[in-house]
């Protein structure tokens, strides 16, 4: 989601690194040094595959970096990771024959393509133990059930960011959000999909539902809308909040959530329409070499004092139950991160729309470039 | 290729066309390679690409349809193409103004002095570029350098949006492109003969007039190669119009870049990129036939 953001930040050191010696600095690959230590420090628990080598293609800001070194500490296998900024980067590669990758990382309507398309590995839920802290909402859900194909990794929403100090107004909704007083002050998501259904959710329209005529539609509502965005931004939207240069946002809940921890001025509202839930999952493509260590790797992912770190370096919504109580309450209550049970049940993730993509990223750049 | 009969052709050869003997394609082969690897395979797939389908979730049918390039000839694309052009436009003309008296000062400079200001021009270049864009967010923001200085100095009452507005992307891109423009023109001012323009002035001719009649036909190489290089750079740069612009309005080359992501249609993105690929030959024809006038 902010690739640009890691790019840059890599970038920097590698600059830092290379003290201008006068070259283009290349970001390093993201693999570990081989750490020529054969055998792991114990006595190997659940055996992976005899290749000690693990090919993650994950989101990129999702995973932390220290959690993938305490993998390779733990069960001496290498990892390497490869990052996407969005789902259909992640399929243009998978399609394209790369072959290597041995988890994948896709949102909920991927995962029910995938499915669809036989390119998904069963997991063997024998090697993942630690299935049993998963909260029961997020297991066996209509894209994948029974979790026979994907093992809920992190779930979040999408909702508004108020500065109070700049907007004294109560927000409730989209509508309010979206309002002449605050035009050239609102920052949105670069992403087309998202901005059609919160149209979509102000009129009551099923988010799923993407026919041409609910299209037609939503589009004077849009046309509306968008020439009062300022900024679209979707791999760093609480920049332009942080920095002032807008008083609104319609932002990830993982942006907002980190908001709301630098400053009390930002407010955290789930617009009252209801909004869009994502689940990101781990998957095993049925192309996937070392199927033995990515299961090795989910279920290590699952600990529970695992899951916290994540949940401390991206506070997204953890589905890991055994995770939540390790964090501090402060975490545990940033209605960002967690909404109220009320809240989650208005809520409503993505299907597969297939070639309806096409004409959603249409209509949005038309409106955009009137 | 010819190694055999090249001998022999030279020897024959009535007119003295030399072919490259085998040493030479020895010494060519690493430029052949990569442009046949980095630019005419990549081509050749773009354009097959832009001649297919996308179905599902991402598998592309080769169908050999013109519809991508029927649909990308909707006015929804050529206005996006259009304000991308404008701000290319900008960017050449800005670049320009700003970089001939630059390029002419530092030419015109003794060698010491010009050594200094060329690694001047250059130095921003030896940081990433997208650093350079992030360090231009912390001074343009309203929270930012800028806004805090001019309302220090009271300047201004309270700080105004500068970040985000299609003057921060035209900034953004004259800063990353202007040593483009300088670097040619500032080697055409350093072979510009002296002798000439005193002539000029010994015929009667006002500076003004020495100016544009001698010093600006004689530098027109540099300004012609100069502008290309900011040019056609510009038109499909995304990543300065969306970090400094805000992504509003939108740019040709975000919108192929969208094609190929959540739009869900790389044939499209690949017809897109055709089309761009047309007009960067177009503006190379066209300043190809001024210099041959």
């Amino acid at each position: 989601m902010k690739e640009i953001a890691r790019h840059s930040v890599i970038a920097f050191l590698a600059v830092l690194a290379l003290a201008s010696c006068g070259k283009a600095p290349q970001p390093p690959t993201a693999s570990q040094p081989a750490t020529p230590t054969p055998a792991p420090t114990q006595a190997a628990e659940p055996a992976g595959d005899p290749d000690k080598n693990l090919n993650i293609f994950c989101w990129s800001e999702y995973i932390p970096q220290a959690i993938v070194d305490a993998f390779t500490k733990e069960t001496g296998i290498k990892v390497s990771v490869e990052t996407y900024a969005s789902n259909e980067e992640m399929l243009a590669k998978l399609f394209a024959g790369g072959g290597t990758y041995d988890l994948i990382q896709p949102s909920e309507y991927v995962i029910e393509g995938l499915i669809k398309e036989n390119m998904l590995t069963p997991i063997d839920r024998q090697a993942i133990p630690n299935m049993k802290n998963i909260a029961p909402e997020f297991t066996s859900m209509s894209f994948d059930p029974g979790n026979k194909y994907s093992i809920p990794y992190m779930a979040g929403t999408v909702g508004i960011v108020v500065n109070t100090e700049l907007v004294q107004d109560d927000i409730k909704t989209y509508n309010d959000v979206f309002q002449e007083k605050f035009s050239k002050n609102i920052v949105v998501l670069d992403d087309a999909r998202e901005i059609v259904s919160w149209g979509f959710e102000s009129m009551g329209i099923p988010i799923n539902e993407v026919s041409d005529e609910n299209l037609e539609k939503v589009r004077p509502v849009l046309e509306k809308w968008l020439p009062l965005v300022k900024v679209f931004d979707s791999d760093s939207p609480k920049t332009a909040l942080l920095n002032g240069d807008v008083a609104l946002g319609v932002v990830w809940a993982g942006e907002g959530a980190i908001l709301l921890n630098e400053d009390k001025k930002f407010k955290w509202v789930v617009p009252a329409e209801g909004a869009h839930l994502f689940v990101d999952s781990l998957a095993i493509p049925k192309s996937a070499k070392h199927v033995k260590n990515a299961e090795l790797f989910i279920n290590f992912i699952l600990r529970p004092d695992i899951s916290a770190k994540v949940s401390e370096a991206f506070p997204y919504l953890n589905p890991n139950v055994a995770a939540r109580e390790l964090l501090t309450p402060a975490q545990r209550n940033n209605p960002a991160s967690f909404p109220t049970a009320d809240q989650l049940a208005n809520m409503q993730t993505f299907k597969d729309i297939g070639e309806q993509a096409t004409k959603i990223d249409e209509l949005v750049t038309s409106l955009k470039a009137q | 290729m010819a190694a055999g009969t090249t001998a022999t052709s030279l020897q024959t050869g009535a007119a003295f066309r030399r072919r490259p003997g085998f040493p030479a394609w020895l010494v060519l082969t690493p430029l052949l390679v990569w442009l046949i690897l980095f630019v005419i395979v990549p081509t050749v797939v773009l354009i097959v690409l832009s001649l297919g389908e996308q179905k599902g979730l991402g598998t592309i049918h080769f169908t050999f349809t013109l519809k991508n390039y029927a649909r990308a000839f909707d006015w929804t694309w050529l206005k996006v193409l259009l304000i991308s052009v404008n701000y290319a436009l900008l960017t050449t003309i800005i670049c320009t103004i700003v970089g001939y008296p630059a390029a002419y000062f530092i030419g015109r400079s003794s060698e010491r002095m010009r050594n200094i200001l060329l690694t001047l021009v250059m130095i921003p270049f030896w940081t990433s570029f997208l650093i350079r864009t992030y360090a231009w967010i912390t001074i343009l923001s309203k929270e930012g350098l800028l806004n805090a200085f001019l309302v220090s100095a009271k300047i201004i009452p309270e700080p105004i949006g500068i970040l985000y507005t299609p003057f921060a992307s035209v900034l953004g891109l004259v800063y990353n492109y202007l040593p483009f423009m300088i670097l040619p023109i500032y080697t055409s001012v350093e072979r510009l003969d002296n002798a000439l323009i005193e002539a000029a002035y010994d015929l009667g001719a006002g500076p003004l007039r020495a100016f544009s009649q001698v010093i600006i036909p004689l530098t027109q190489p540099g300004i012609v190669a100069g502008a290309l290089l900011v040019f056609i750079p510009s038109i499909a740069m995304f990543a300065i119009t969306n970090l400094m612009g805000g992504g509003d309005p939108p740019t040709i080359g975000d919108v192929i870049h969208k094609q190929f992501t959540s739009g869900r249609n790389q044939p499209f993105g690949a017809a897109l990129g055709c089309l761009l690929l047309l007009i960067f030959f177009f503006s190379l024809w066209v300043t190809r036939r001024q210099r041959a006038e």
